[in-house]
């Protein structure tokens, strides 16, 4: 992996934990809580693609960086769905 | 190897979380009143910390395969000394909790929160040694193998800090 793509990485994963910080404090009590919730999981659900991706050199394994996702992402509904009830 | 460990500590603390959020339906409004008393902001700055220890090990490796090995141990060691960060805001955060008379009796969110939350840190400690370890032992399989522990370590908590900590 090339030093740009891991500073790329890195600097997405802040801009990332930056922006859930901003929808839970500042968000929360603007937004509808669902749509917060989902804001929130959907940025951890990106935080981990990029990890998954980049850092543990899943975009040599594609078919693994596949299956990963799916698995997270329905993972991430089950999440959401305990929340919604 | 080190995928199937991997793999392994995401399915346990992913049955953790589910657990954590099955559990919560019985009581949403006591784990949102619990909730209150967590500290976000030390939890997020945990993130960045974790996030850019991980960036740190990711490029020793880099480094270690262009045989700028000297450069690469530092990483390792920057990475290490930011896990030591990590583990000194949480306890920082355990012992305003224990200030405040709360422990895992106290209600069912805590049982979680001190199980994940303290389950994890014994991850960071035990990551910490690996990355000191490899940097010792700095052959570029024994790096690649530490750096994935340790990612492994980032992506868990980039899973629990929402759940345990932003979801209200």
């Amino acid at each position: 992996m090339s030093t740009q793509v891991l500073l790329r990485a890195w600097l997405f994963l802040i801009g990332l934990s930056a922006a859930s910080a901003l929808v839970a404090h500042e968000l929360s009590d603007v937004l509808d809580r669902r749509l917060v919730g989902m804001l929130i999981l959907v940025l951890a659900f990106a935080k981990s693609r990029v990890i998954l991706t980049w850092y543990l050199g899943l975009s040599q394994a594609p078919s693994w960086r596949r299956g990963f996702q799916v698995v997270l992402g329905l993972y991430c509904c089950v999440l959401f769905g305990f929340y919604l009830l | 190897m080190m995928w199937v460990l991997i793999i392994s500590e995401l399915l346990v603390f992913g049955a953790g979380l589910l657990a954590f959020s099955a559990v919560r339906l019985t009581d949403p409004d006591g784990f949102a009143q619990a909730q209150q008393h967590l500290d976000r902001t030390g939890a997020a700055l945990n993130t960045i910390v974790l996030v850019t220890s991980g960036f740190l090990a990711a490029m020793a490796l880099r480094w270690r395969e262009s045989d700028r090995r000297n450069l690469a141990r530092l990483a390792l060691i920057g990475a290490s000394l930011l896990g030591v960060v990590f583990l000194v805001i949480k306890g920082a955060e355990y012992a305003d909790k224990a200030a405040l008379g709360i422990t895992f009796e106290t209600h069912a969110f805590f049982l979680f929160y001190y199980m994940l939350t303290g389950f994890h840190a014994a991850h960071v400690v035990a990551g910490i040694l690996i990355l000191l370890l490899v940097a010792w032992k700095d052959a570029p399989r024994n790096i690649e193998a530490g750096a994935a522990f340790w990612h492994m370590v980032d992506l868990v908590w980039v899973l629990l800090f929402p759940v345990i900590y932003l979801f209200g």
